[in-house]
């Protein structure tokens, strides 16, 4: 009996951090993708036979100015949709859009 | 991922008690909101940099014109988001079928 509930509540702990797991993963896989493709479209407009030194300060500087982008979208969205819902909301609850 | 996959115990779902089933569900729900708002954080950082961070890279921080060119990213592009689905409202109920 005993056993039977420590095991339930070991498997649910075990699925939980599994998924938020590969929520964080997924995150993090997104932000490199997005990162990498504007980066090189702005640190690399032609590319040469290997990446220059420039290039290279180029890429570590834009890979924080994403960042901080992301950082300042995330504020921006985040305070936008706590304004929304404890205005009751524009009928919006499911997250409709983007 | 494979060494990521192979690392998970096993877990045997049919263990779990009605009890925690539930808890675990309601958990699911909140991390599947949280992988939602990431996804369009991620959506919005894509659009804003591209209509806000416009010069060559010549710093990591965002200047000034950067930093509220994308809060009006961010503001307008819901707006233009609500107005959108306002629209097509409109529209669905004018035109009755």
């Amino acid at each position: 009996m005993n056993d039977s509930f420590a095991a339930s509540s070991d498997s649910k702990t075990a699925i939980l951090k599994q998924i938020q797991q590969e929520v964080a993963i997924n995150n993090a896989r997104q932000l490199i993708d997005k990162m990498n493709n504007h980066c090189f479209q702005k640190c690399v407009p032609t590319p040469g036979s290997s990446l220059s030194r420039r290039e290279e300060g180029c890429l570590t500087q834009c890979m924080e100015k994403y960042t901080a982008t992301w950082n300042t979208v995330s504020r921006q969205y985040i305070a936008r949709i706590q304004k929304s819902s404890s205005m009751g909301g524009i009928g919006n609850d499911d997250g409709a859009g983007i | 991922m494979d060494a990521f996959n192979s690392s998970q115990p096993q877990v045997d779902l049919s263990k779990l008690s009605e009890y925690d089933k539930r808890e675990l569900q309601q958990n699911l729900q909140n991390e599947m909101q949280k992988a939602k708002i990431q996804e369009s954080i991620h959506n919005l950082t894509d659009i804003c940099w591209t209509k806000c961070i416009t010069k060559g890279i010549s710093s990591g921080k965002l200047d000034r014109n950067e930093e509220s060119c994308t809060q009006n990213c961010v503001d307008r592009f819901l707006d233009a988001n609500e107005a959108v689905l306002k629209h097509l409202n409109a529209l669905r109920g004018g035109n009755v079928m």
